[in-house]
């Protein structure tokens, strides 16, 4: 009788362990999942009606910078093209209103891990009298950058990216358009024409939607932000970047603004 | 109790103890047969493991990859290709299914038809015409030849099949016939199947490919593949059995996934490591398991199997432990002994550069690591061999010539002995070309050995005295990370050494300079290459190199005077050193034999006896061919380098002669001069033991001191514990011990970092008498051997500090904050990847002997003119010269010797063509490149076309327009300048009308225009160009 006890219990034991052995495989493949869903699921887009909203403006503090006009005098093609008016560089343009233009303004943190449905259309970037038009832009990662020549002289385009790949193509006059895009986050990236050396443009790649660059009114909106306290950043070429901590809830419109010392 | 009760055969039962001891005996049987199976076989259990762990595996795999290669073959491309093939093969399907019908149906079963009665008559006739090859008599050979007639006249009824086909008669010679005409038809046909099929099997093959390539791990078909072998897993031990080098290794009889096809991640192997794949297959493929086993590299006992403790060698008296993951790299040092760079193994790397830089080779000799001084000793030996060789052939030939006199010889005789005598007089010349060649090279390798420290003859006129006891004191305190090691000094100590070094200085007499302007000073040494080898600002503020001095406080100890000249030339010394004479002459030595005092490389002769003379400082830091003017601007502002508080004690007690005696026995004592020259100690021995073996010193006398017992407790009694704490704290074996002063342990701390502590670890551990023999060690007799001397001169000048020599390498410049900006990175010294097959080795040499191009114009770079930083004169001897320019070639694998390639002439018509294109809106060359205007070389970007010739290679050239970003990610020069139109490249941009029409390639055009320019040409094209309004 006693065997037979202890015959069932060492069975119950063994089938325990059994189960037991079994058991931690299967949390296993329950946890697997989730990991590739944060990179790997449906792709999110921003919720203009119900998200919050971020606008600010992007002050100048000091005197505004005389700036020298550009000697563009190497390239009598490039000069030509500002014959008129000759083209002051952009590196720091402050706007009638006393506000900063060219300034980069992002979500840097506090977003939920998840992928953005990535913008399908091309942002452009001219090359346009000798200068980059637009001087700043942003894209998200893997939004197709339309690259265009409007000059009658040969540019070429080299951004310095130093997460991203670098590359460097050259584009002749009255050629197509270059279609490129950047696969990492990596605010900024410096792009420049080695063959007009004074050429400067920024592109700003970003994971997710959020960003803006502030235009002539220096002012900038980020909209459709799920309810979430975030670090703002505003990136300035000269200036460097100041980061802010802010909280919004759902469609709440809050303002931040930013000032940055000449 | 009756007797019956007592009896024990009746109630005394033996059956418990039989029980028990029967349990017993079964029990110890079970754990017996189990210890027999597993117990004494873990590997058993690994193996069961391993083959349920990787099917799973391989089944999500093979799921995930099934994903991808649907999501691939779902792609509009792979679509487009399918569709094609598909097409294709639908359009030639019904001509290759006739070709097919005609072959199979009607012309093979006729030719099988026809074959058999053709083969008999065949056989026949070949056994016939053997009897007529053996056979005697003529008459048999005859009738045997008539027999032979006769078969092939026979006519044979053929009855082929098929419709229509008539039964024939045939003669031997007509069936012979036919069957060779329808074989030749099938063939035919099966040729024009191929021909009908081809566009459809290379549209497969280019679908396939698509597949594959964008397929990064294994495809399906090598995941079921492995599923497949996986079936038929058994559970044996898998073992390397390399027989003529005795090796057994079983490792993979537990590491079952090291070698597998499929990537083996830990994550992927249910969390167990000892299955995953060996990291670096290109390591596998370059050193074959079944070649080289496992343990070779890294240590361990291959043939245990009995548990993992002792498999991996860190049981008790296992002479070679398995190396730990910090110092994997040891296991390379073993074959590849020779190097300085071995590639893939940076930590051994780091190790040996530390040993090398750090001056650890000053006390301790490694076989190897003294290449010069091994040179000189070699070459003068091998002088001496010369000539005793060429006397004892010249001694010959007399005896020869002798016995040819004698008029007993014969006239024969004679003739042959002249003949001998007259061989051994030209091949003893040939011995005095060898001998002038060594002469030469034994001059120059005194100009090659270099010291690790600053020359201590120049304190007096270097050094503020009062600095002097501070820095012996503690360097490490004074400067964080300096190369100079703190000893353990004490104060009486210090006063003696100072006292001695300070009086040893010689005397000399320094111009006196005027101020420079430390503004310029610092830009100049900024942007001029200083910070590639110096650092410069402390703690996190601290940018550039490593290899040389944080000059940070450098105003605190220098000589104002002394730094000028340093920095305008650091090679130039105080007073000239005889080797012969063993002694530091002055200008009465010159005086007495009426020369002038003058010392440097063109005057490297000693007065008194005619000996190369020590003319230059040993240093490796080259001149930068500054101005005088730039000098002193560079001296003041590393004057203005000082911290905040500045003062030091008196200290005039340096000059007391009574302490000189105490002092010159401290420094012997403590061997400064394994760093340092110093008077009178120029020929100093090593104070520290030999460690080219060290790794395999037997345990037991490496003196652990009192902490023996101490190690083993914590499992640090191996030669890898010996050497980290003795690195990390160099007098820890004194540690309890009653010692006088003089038996301390001497060696002094170099305040090594955990990763610089591994780094020199895993080179000791790795130095050991090699376990495979020297068949494998790395001994290449090719281009091979080139790098790995090339190697040692690149690290032994910095080269890496500016260039990058490989493509994983940065350099400093990539470090600095300034050349992080976009305009800055275009300063950047040129990257050497693919130096070899760039430049021509004769312009190479020529460069890097005088890198400014020029005789007079020396304040520039001789190519890159519109850098701030400038390629500097590094006074290399000529042996050093050919190792760099046979390092860059072998690098490229470039043949040797070098023949130049010749290029077709250039047309005048294409001349003007290429003219033309340059100069155009279209393309943009002359915007970068320097053309010898001066007000546009000053905005250049990119080197003058006017050396292309003499410097580039042509075919390099051309690859370079067509894809720079691909030989030089990063570069300056754009991509895609070029596009491809039927079989040649074409510019992209706008062309000038003269080319319409023209059928060649235009890069290969503009490549023989640049080989052939000329400045005449480079003026008609600046003008063109300025008319042009460009």
């Amino acid at each position: 009788m006693k065997k037979i006890l202890i015959g069932i219990g060492l069975a119950c034991v063994l089938s325990l362990a059994g189960c037991g052995g079994g058991g931690a495989p299967e949390t296993a493949k329950k946890l697997e999942p989730t990991a590739p869903a944060a990179g790997g699921g449906a792709a999110a887009v921003p919720d203009e009606a119900n998200g919050a909203t971020i606008t600010g403006k992007v002050t100048f503090d000091g005197a505004k910078p005389a700036g020298k006009a550009i000697d563009m005098s190497a390239n009598p093609v490039c000069m030509r093209a500002h014959a008129s008016s000759p083209q002051k560089p952009e590196d720091v343009v402050v706007n009638d209103n006393g506000t900063l233009k060219y300034t980069f303004v992002w979500i840097k943190s506090g977003l939920p891990d998840q992928n953005w449905q990535v913008a399908t259309t091309p942002v452009s970037l001219d090359q346009n009298g000798c200068m980059y038009s637009p001087h700043m832009i942003g894209v998200m990662a893997g939004q197709p950058i339309a690259i265009k020549n409007s000059d009658p002289t040969n540019h070429n385009i080299h951004p310095q990216p130093s997460t991203n790949q670098e590359w460097n193509e050259s584009q002749a006059p009255g050629s197509a358009d270059k279609n490129q895009s950047f696969a990492r986050q990596e605010v900024m990236i410096p792009v420049k024409c080695n063959i007009h050396p004074w050429m400067r443009a920024y592109i700003g790649v970003v994971a997710h939607p959020f960003f803006a660059v502030t235009g002539s009114d220096g002012t900038f909106t980020i909209k459709g932000l799920p309810p979430g306290t975030y670090t703002i950043e505003a990136w300035h070429e000269k200036y460097g970047t100041s980061d802010q901590t802010i909280t919004v809830g759902a469609k709440e419109s809050k303002t931040q603004d930013f000032s940055f010392k000449g | 109790m009756s007797d019956q009760d007592k009896d024990p055969v009746l109630h005394s039962s033996l059956s418990k103890h039989l029980f028990i001891w029967s349990a017993l005996l079964v029990i110890s049987m079970v754990w017996g047969l189990w210890d027999e199976m597993y117990g004494i076989r873990p590997w058993k259990s690994y193996e069961a493991r391993f083959e349920k762990l990787y099917s799973k595996y391989l089944a999500t795999a093979k799921t995930g990859q099934a994903a991808t290669e649907r999501q691939i073959k779902g792609s509009p491309e792979y679509q487009r290709l399918d569709r094609e093939m598909q097409a294709a093969e639908k359009a030639a399907i019904p001509e290759a299914s006739a070709i097919d019908k005609e072959v199979n149906e009607s012309l093979v079963p006729k030719i099988l038809a026809l074959n058999d009665p053709f083969q008999v008559t065949r056989a026949h006739i070949g056994s016939l015409t053997y009897e007529i090859e053996v056979s005697t008599s003529d008459s048999r050979k005859d009738s045997l030849r008539q027999e032979i007639q006769k078969l092939k006249d026979e006519v044979q009824k053929i009855q082929l099949p098929g419709p229509g086909e008539e039964p024939r008669s045939m003669k031997f010679d007509d069936m012979a016939k036919l069957l060779q005409d329808m074989k030749d038809k099938k063939a035919a046909l099966l040729q024009k199947r191929v021909d009908v099929m081809k566009k459809a099997t290379e549209l497969r093959a280019g679908r396939d490919q698509y597949l594959s390539d964008r397929l990064a791990d294994a495809s399906t078909d090598t995941i079921a593949a492995v599923e497949n072998s996986l079936a038929n897993f058994d559970i044996r031990i898998r073992q390397i059995h390399v027989k003529d080098v005795d090796l057994v290794d079983r490792c993979e009889s537990c590491h079952l996934g090291a070698r597998e096809p499929v990537v083996l991640t830990k994550a992927a192997m249910g969390g167990e490591a000892v299955f995953t794949s060996h990291p670096s297959k290109e390591l596998l493929k370059i050193h074959d398991p079944e070649k080289f086993g496992c343990t070779p590299c890294h240590g361990g006992n291959g043939a245990a199997l009995s548990s993992v403790e002792k498999a991996h060698g860190y049981n008790k008296y296992w002479l070679w432990p398995m190396h730990h993951k910090e110092n994997i790299d040891a296991g390379c040092q073993q074959c590849h002994v020779k190097e300085i760079v071995t590639e893939m193994a940076d930590t051994l790397n780091a190790g040996r550069e530390i040993f090398r830089l750090r001056g650890c080779r000053g006390c301790h000799r490694y076989e190897g690591f003294d290449r010069e001084a091994d040179e000189i000793a070699s070459v003068n030996q091998q002088i001496r061999q010369f000539e005793q060789q060429k006397a004892e052939w010249l001694r010959e030939a007399g005896f020869k010539e002798q016995k040819a006199n004698n008029p007993r010889t014969s006239d024969a005789d004679a003739k042959k002995l002249n003949a001998e005598a007259n061989d051994l007089k030209v091949r003893s010349t040939g011995l005095d070309a060898k001998m002038e060649q060594l002469d030469m090279r034994s001059h120059e390798l005194v100009r090659e050995v270099k010291k690790i420290g600053p020359s201590l003859k120049e304190v007096r006129v270097k050094l503020r005295k009062e600095w002097v006891p501070i820095w012996l004191q503690d360097p490490h305190k004074w400067r964080e990370g300096t190369k100079m090691p703190t000893f353990r000094l004490d104060a009486d100590e210090i006063r003696a050494i100072g006292a001695f070094i300070w009086q040893s200085g010689v005397q000399g007499e320094l111009p006196q300079q005027k101020p420079g302007d430390p503004e310029k000073g610092k830009e100049a040494f900024e942007t001029r290459g200083c910070m590639a080898c110096h650092s410069m600002g402390e703690g996190n503020q601290k940018q550039g190199g490593t290899f040389a001095a944080n000059l940070s406080r450098e105003g605190e100890k220098a000589n104002y005077d002394y730094l000028v000249r340093w920095v305008h030339n650091p090679r130039q010394r105080t007073a000239p050193y005889c080797t012969f004479e063993k002694k530091d002459l002055t200008k009465a030595d010159y005086d007495k034999h009426n020369l002038p005092y003058v010392f440097d490389l063109e005057h490297s002769r000693c007065p008194n006896d005619g000996h190369e003379l020590q003319v230059q400082q040993m240093t490796p830091m080259p001149s930068l061919r500054l101005t005088e003017d730039e000098a002193r601007d560079i001296a003041s502002y590393l004057m203005t380098r000082k911290g905040t508080n500045a003062s030091y004690a008196n200290a005039d007690y340096l000059d007391d002669p009574n302490l000189r005696n105490a002092g010159l026995a401290k420094v012997r004592f403590y061997g400064c001069a394994a760093c340092h020259e110093i008077s009178g100690l120029e020929e100093e021995q090593r104070i520290g033991t030999e460690l080219t073996k060290e790794g395999s010193k037997p345990l037991e006398r490496l003196d652990f001191a009192l902490l023996g017992h101490e190690a083993e407790r914590e499992g640090w009694y191996t030669h890898k514990g010996f050497f980290e704490h003795k690195l990390e704290n160099p007098a820890v074996y004194d540690q309890g011990k009653e010692k006088a002063r003089q038996d301390r342990l001497k060696m002094p701390n170099f305040n090594l970092s955990k990763a610089e502590i591994d780094a020199v670890t895993t080179f000791l551990e790795g130095s050991v008498d090699a376990s495979v023999p020297p068949k494998y060690f790395y001994q290449p007799a090719d281009q091979r051997q080139d790098i790995i001397d090339g190697w040692w001169v690149v690290r032994k000048y910095n080269c890496m500090g500016c260039h990058r020599v490989h493509t994983a390498q940065t350099t400093i410049f990539d470090t600095l904050t300034k050349y992080q900006d976009p305009d800055w990175k275009d300063q950047k010294p040129p990257t050497l990847i693919g130096e070899g097959a760039r430049v021509r080795p004769d312009w190479l040499m020529r460069f890097l002997g005088n890198p400014a191009l020029s005789e007079n114009d020396t304040n520039r770079d001789g190519v890159r003119q519109y850098l701030k930083v400038r390629m500097p004169t590094f006074s290399f001897s000529d042996g050093e010269l050919r190792k760099l320019v046979r390092f860059f070639e072998a690098l490229s694998s470039q043949s040797q010797p070098f023949i130049a390639e010749q290029l077709d002439p250039l047309s005048d018509q294409e001349r003007g063509m290429a003219r033309s294109l340059f100069s155009s809106e279209g393309a943009p060359c002359l915007k970068c490149h320097m053309t010898g205007d001066a007000q546009h070389d000053a905005r250049a970007t990119a080197p003058n076309f006017t050396v292309a010739r003499e410097r580039l290679k042509p075919g390099w050239t051309k690859r370079w327009m067509l894809n720079p970003a691909m030989m030089s990610p990063g570069t300056a020069m754009p991509s895609g300048l070029f596009r491809h139109e039927e079989n040649r490249w074409v510019f992209a941009g706008p062309t000038p009308s003269s080319f319409s029409g023209y059928p060649k390639d235009h890069a290969d055009l503009l490549v023989r225009y640049m080989f052939q320019f000329t400045p005449d040409e480079l003026n008609r094209l600046r003008s063109s160009a300025g008319s042009s309004g460009n």
